[in-house]
């Protein structure tokens, strides 16, 4: 009844689908052809050529006439010829003639006496019993700038100080109140101006900063500072100097020193900040041991105490230590310093290269004779002034200028054999090498009750002045009297043949 | 030439001579043993006070004129011997 059946299937195509292919049409496209082409150029023949300038041997000092044809002076060897007789025969009696000897004509008053100009003062600072540490003079002379500080407090301190500037030229000058007051956070140990932009002022502090000042600018003077950071001072900076920058005709670097041995050198940049371009370090184990030195560990540095730049060579320099040692230093030396140097930091390295003999104690100033190549001074706390040359290590002379300590010791910008001292004693003693005798041509009483004498400094453009600062706080102005500030006839061979007698 | 040569020598060889200066009649210096700077110094201002030396002269008496002069200071004494096209100065030291 029932069986298998296979039916057909069945479908129903859809209404609304419908083959897509016969939508679809298909296309081709091609791009013509390229044409291309190849091509090479070669020389075939070179040839090389160059030029060069040669060093001109020619050119002699003479004046114009170094040249293979000879301009022809016409007459000129006849006016020579006429006028050779008469002029050698002058020439013969003026050497042999006694006219002008002893002739000396006055041009200025000649002022007799030392005077005192100007007493500079500044309530506040002398209110806080501060001392004037430091003193400078700018670059066009018109300018006194002092420092007050303590260089009698052994302490570290936080007291306030001073940096105060009077305009000497200025016809409203007020002694007692200076023209431009810089506030400073702790004492200030040294200063010294730019020496050729007349507002700018280096100044290093107790606190082991340096700062730069600008003087110009009302708002804030400040115009760079160091930072604080491992390379930097630690201790007191005793000295600041300028000093001509390592790039040709560029600026001035500042010469810092301190009591930590270490001797930096800074770049101003623009952003006001004091960068760390060089840096020197004494070590007493490096110190080329010509004398023998106090037992001091072998590894401690060496504090700076004075330093001064040798105007004549500027390798060179000279610094004095507290251990009373006198070194002559070298910029440009490659040996580095056996200090552990801070791990980002510049290398420090060891410029000393001479020791000279050692006085009594710690050296307060040295000073390079402006006129002769190889003499300088040092001076201090033993009361003795040292003239000594570069040549060898014990002193040509030693002069015993006071009972007390030397603080300062300049030579004098105009005479060769004249130099001022400090003394702790209250006065200003300037002595006179030419004239023979161990006493002083002159002695300034700075009239400040007995107390010492801190810092001296001659005016560069207006010779007959004299600042010098002392313990109570005031800077007094002098005017030097004539005969010391002008220079005689044979003051420059005086004192060649003085540095000569070091020899013999 | 070697004979100007020769006689500029022989000036310089006396005792005490700095430096000599051969000027012509405008103050352009023509011969010299000093350097270039004090040379163009030491000839502008000279050359002006001899100038004004030989108008002086000839002020006060016209038939007179300047034959020689000289200029002591504290330290050297100069020379001028003046004439028409040119001017020879000797710079003497004369205590040395």
């Amino acid at each position: 009844m029932f069986t298998d059946e296979t039916l057909e299937t069945v479908g129903a195509e859809s209404l609304w689908r419908k083959s897509r292919l016969l939508q679809q049409e298909s296309k081709t496209c091609q791009t013509a052809e390229l044409k291309t082409a190849e091509v090479e150029v070669q020389a075939g023949h070179t040839s090389e050529n160059a030029t060069q300038t040669e060093a001109d041997e020619h050119r002699t000092q003479h004046f114009a006439l170094e040249r293979e044809s000879p301009i022809h002076y016409p007459g000129l060897g006849e006016f020579l010829h006429s006028v050779e007789g008469v002029v050698v025969k002058e020439l013969k009696r003026n050497v042999k003639s006694h006219a002008f000897e002893g002739f000396e004509v006055n041009w200025e008053d000649q002022s007799e006496t030392v005077s005192c100009l100007h007493a500079l003062q500044y309530s506040e600072a002398q209110e806080s019993g501060l001392q004037v540490t430091s003193l400078s003079w700018n670059t066009t002379g018109s300018v006194v700038a002092c420092a007050y500080g303590r260089l009698d407090d052994g302490d570290w301190s936080t007291e306030k100080s001073f940096v105060c500037t009077w305009n000497l030229d200025r016809r409203g000058l007020n002694p007692k109140r200076p023209d431009l007051v810089i506030d400073v956070p702790t004492s200030v140990m040294c200063l010294s101006f730019h020496p050729s932009k007349p507002s700018l002022i280096a100044g290093g502090l107790y606190s082991g900063e340096v700062l730069v000042w600008d003087t110009s600018r009302t708002l804030d003077p400040l115009c760079a500072r160091t930072a604080m950071s491992d390379e930097t001072h630690r201790e007191p900076v005793y000295q600041v100097h300028w000093v001509p920058g390592a790039r040709r005709g560029g600026g001035f670097s500042v010469l810092s020193a301190g009591a930590d041995g270490r001797i930096l050198v800074w770049q101003l940049d623009s952003e006001g900040q004091l960068t760390l371009s060089d840096g020197f370090a004494l070590v007493t184990q490096q110190v080329p041991r010509n004398i023998k030195l106090s037992k001091a560990r072998g590894d401690s540095l060496l504090g700076v105490t004075s330093l001064s730049l040798c105007p004549w060579d500027s390798d060179m320099f000279l610094v004095g230590v507290e251990g009373g040692l006198v070194l002559k230093c070298s910029f440009s030396t490659h040996t580095p310093a056996a200090v552990s140097s801070p791990s980002s930091g510049l290398a420090l390295r060891a410029p000393a290269q001479f020791s000279f003999s050692s006085h009594a104690g710690p050296i307060h100033a040295i000073h390079c004779s402006p006129f002769h190549r190889n003499l300088f001074l040092c001076a201090g706390m033993d009361g003795h002034a040292h003239l000594r040359s570069l040549l060898q290590a014990t002193p040509l002379l030693s002069l015993r200028l006071s009972d007390s300590y030397l603080f300062s010791v300049r030579w004098s910008p105009t005479r060769p054999l004249v130099f001022a001292a400090a003394t702790g004693q209250g006065s200003v003693v300037i002595f006179d090498l030419g004239q023979g005798s161990l006493r002083p041509a002159a002695t300034i009483e700075q009239d400040a009750g007995g107390k010492p004498v801190y810092c001296l400094e001659f005016n560069p453009k207006q010779p007959h002045l004299l600042a010098a600062g002392n313990a109570d706080g005031t800077v007094k102005i002098w005017q030097l009297s004539a005969e010391l500030i002008e220079q005689g006839q044979r003051e420059a061979a005086q004192l060649e043949q003085l540095a000569n007698e070091a020899t013999e | 030439m070697a004979e100007v040569e020769e006689t500029l020598k022989r000036i310089q060889s006396q005792k005490g001579v700095q430096g000599i200066i051969v000027v012509n009649a405008e103050g352009i210096p023509i011969k010299t043993t000093l350097d270039n700077s004090t040379t163009v110094q030491y000839a502008a201002l000279i050359h002006q006070l001899v100038l004004k030396a030989r108008s002086t002269v000839r002020d006060m008496d016209p038939q007179n004129d300047l034959t020689f002069l000289r200029l002591r200071s504290k330290k050297n004494e100069i020379m001028v011997a003046p004439d028409k096209e040119y001017f020879l100065i000797v710079i003497q030291n004369p205590t040395d």
